[in-house]
């Protein structure tokens, strides 16, 4: 079903292309060749555009599993990118505060602070669906604009701010930072380019891990159970003696630290401070898509991870090689997210009562668990 | 079944990349094109303004010098280092970065490829501190505010000396957003021109402390308005619309800044440019002829890097023949605007 999304969108794409004018075999070696090094006409480095394409993917894999577990609980959590902020946010107060701590002290500081801030944010929403039922999509979202309005104040004005009349941050100390992959060396050369030039960073492996205590989380532990016997009833969940409150406050906790760890991965790794290109930053929001595409399990989110991060890191070879609009790539993504959301559809249908019964719903189809819960508010529960 | 349908689209996978393959295998161009790369910021092409205009300014080199220009549009800020670095990476004859939000990353990819030339309008390359790294291999295109203030100062000052604003109290505001050195330089200009025009006029000037609320500034407006302003010039960026929809709402005038924002608000008479095309075009200019030089370049009147724009408004003919006169003063050195506000 996702690749047959993925193949529909481009091939849409393809007829876009050909309607605006413009080559789609051009579009879509550049696309191949941002993305994943191939194809490459204008004498692309392959091994830059492969560590480019990782630099975006890393944040999408530990958001990804953000919205992904929420997911299994029969939550939506569509708050990721603002938990990802509260984590950038934490990780680099923490990194400006204590700039003189050696690392071994200070970088599992700024990725636990992190993982905290981010938690925290993600539990405001998980307290409120469980105590007064707020939904979760609403309370989120709005946390969304909370966080970024937040992070404007205190870079623009607030005692993050780097000087007057910038929107940056103070950089955090050089022990809050991860190392590259590689070493930063100008004059080493690699590939035939020089090695500071791979901005591949740890943060990656800490991503795959993450993505790999998720799925131990889910299906190794008694944990990982509740939460998917609350994802697939509520009523059923709380009859076998699960705390249905507990579950969701939990899950959200756990989910928004995983959020949350992205954003602090992506300022220890990358950016080594905050700007203003988190007003404008949608990996949060990407991330909704990768665990819809990567179907809630933790190797689906990697792939589905490596798929965005290869068409946002080729939107732009295939603009200036090709001469096609990144903004393609942009229409791309939304037919990928509108074919899955077709599919949607069909699954949603056949879980009504007058169509197949649910139970025959294949077990990997967690997202249309997260769509069709059927109680917005928990009924109390008799404790 | 379904080893068939899977069949099927590994050979649609095989085709595509046979397909992609050969489309990528083309000719190669024989005599040496120079290749010029354009990064614009997350405002993207369709902003209206410097990004625009910089792209305005390939193009025109482009048809002049039959050179390759390529343009990446950043999506977020964590584009602007992959998207230097891949221009920076093919060789590029000068890689160019539009604004000051990417001073931080021409700073590091500046660094990574010395060899290779930059050119960043309106800042430097710098460090996470901000500080300029001075590296040679970077071009800083920077602009004298002051002298666009003084064209849009003199026109204020003379409407206000001959009545012909709306009020005509011999008031006039400017709206900054935060007090920077290129935002000072605007007002400096504005409010040495307009006391030339009119001796006896007062300038009002307020800061937003914000670049991005129109909220912000369209309150520093009302303020002045109130206090008889009748021409309103803003100079602070996205925040600074406000201004030009309360001067709209006030029923008074207002003055444009960076680019021309005739179609900001009906209120708007006139902008301050800088004339970020002129400065691309120039940058380019210099490296065809091998002539790039690290350091900064500074556009102002005398090169026609910077200027005004009269927008909805008809211009009297003593007017015009005023401000031509002060350009050519300006020009040719006869007159130069200060770059601190006078008292």
């Amino acid at each position: 079903m996702p690749l047959g999304s993925v193949l529909f969108a481009f091939v849409v794409g393809a007829l876009i292309c050909l309607v605006t004018g413009a080559n789609p075999v051009d579009a879509y070696s550049g696309l191949l060749c941002g993305g994943i090094g191939i194809a490459c006409a204008q004498g692309e480095n392959s091994a830059l555009q492969i560590s480019n394409t990782i630099v975006f993917l890393t944040p999408l894999i530990t958001t990804g599993v953000a919205v992904a577990l929420p997911f299994r609980a029969g939550l939506f959590n569509i708050g990721a990118e603002g938990q990802l902020i509260a984590g950038a946010i934490a990780c680099t107060a923490i990194g400006v505060k204590f700039s003189g701590l050696p690392s071994p002290i200070l970088l599992p500081m700024v990725l636990l602070g992190g993982m905290a801030a981010g938690a925290l944010w993600a539990g405001i929403a998980g307290v409120l669906k469980a105590t007064v039922g707020a939904h979760e999509v609403v309370t989120t979202i709005m946390l969304n604009y909370v966080a970024q309005w937040l992070l404007r104040y205190l870079i623009i004005g607030g005692p993050l701010q780097l000087r007057e009349g910038t929107s940056t941050s103070l950089p955090i100390g050089h022990g809050a930072r991860l190392p590259t992959l590689l070493p930063s060396d100008n004059s080493l050369i690699i590939f035939g380019l020089p090695a500071s030039v791979y901005r591949v960073h740890t943060g990656l492996l800490i991503a795959l891990a993450a993505a790999a205590i998720f799925a131990f989380l889910l299906w190794r532990t008694s944990f990982g159970y509740e939460i998917r016997a609350v994802g697939q009833s509520q009523k059923a969940a709380r009859y076998a003696g699960i705390s249905v409150r507990r579950t969701i406050i939990l899950t959200m906790l756990i989910a928004g630290a995983f959020a949350g760890l992205a954003g602090a991965i992506q300022v220890a790794g990358v950016d080594h401070n905050l700007t203003d290109m988190y007003f404008s930053d949608t990996t949060g929001f990407d991330a909704i898509a990768v665990a819809l595409l990567g179907l809630g399990s933790a190797v689906g989110i990697v792939v589905a991870s490596l798929l965005f991060g290869a068409l946002h890191a080729g939107g732009s070879i295939m603009q200036s090689d090709a001469g096609i609009s990144s903004n393609l790539v942009l229409v791309l993504q939304a037919l990928i997210l509108f074919s899955i959301a077709a599919n949607f559809v069909g699954a949603i249908r056949r879980g009504l009562p007058f169509g197949r019964a649910s139970a025959e719903l294949p077990p990997e189809l967690p997202p249309a668990a997260g769509l069709m819960s059927e109680a917005a508010v928990p009924p109390p529960e008799p404790t | 079944m379904g080893h068939k349908r899977l069949r099927f689209v590994g050979l649609i996978a095989v085709a595509i990349v046979l397909v992609v393959a050969c489309g990528s295998s083309g000719g190669g161009t024989p005599a040496k094109t120079f290749k010029i790369g354009l990064v614009t910021d997350t405002g993207g092409l369709n902003d209206k303004s410097f990004n625009h205009l910089a792209d305005v300014g390939l193009e025109k080199a482009k048809t002049d010098f039959k050179i390759q220009g390529d343009v990446k549009e950043s999506k977020t800020g964590a584009d602007y280092i992959p998207n230097l670095t891949d221009f920076a990476s093919k060789n590029y004859d000068l890689v160019i970065g539009v604004g000051f939000l990417m001073q931080q990353a021409v700073g590091t990819v500046s660094g990574t490829f010395p060899n290779i030339h930059f050119a960043i309008i309106d800042g430097a390359g710098t460090d996470a501190n901000g500080v300029d790294l001075k590296h040679s291999n970077v071009v800083s295109l920077f602009f004298k505010e002051q002298d666009a203030g003084a064209m849009v100062g003199a026109m204020a000052g003379w409407l206000e000396k001959n009545g012909k604003s709306k009020k005509n109290q011999h008031v006039i505001g400017a709206v900054g957003g935060v007090s920077i050195p290129p935002v000072n330089h605007y007002i400096a200009g504005y409010k040495w021109a307009a006391k030339m025009e009119d001796p006896s006029i007062k300038v009002l000037v307020g800061y937003s402390n914000n670049f991005n609320d129109p909220a912000k500034c369209k309150s520093v407006a009302k303020a002045q308005i109130d206090q008889q302003a009748d021409i309103v010039f803003q100079v602070a960026g996205g925040c600074g619309l406000g201004a030009l929809q309360q001067a709209g709402q006030s029923g008074v005038y207002s003055i444009g800044v960076d680019a021309d924002q005739k179609d900001a608000d009906p209120s708007v008479i006139a902008s301050a440019l800088k004339k970020v095309d002129v400065a691309t075009y120039t940058a380019i200019h210099n490296v065809v002829q091998g002539q790039f030089q690290g350091g900064a370049l500074t556009f102002s009147i005398a090169n026609e890097g910077a200027g005004y724009a009269v927008d909805n408004f008809d211009l009297p003919a003593d007017l015009k023949a005023e401000l031509d006169k002060v350009q050519g003063q300006i020009k040719s050195g006869a007159l130069t605007p200060p770059a601190d506000i006078p008292a």
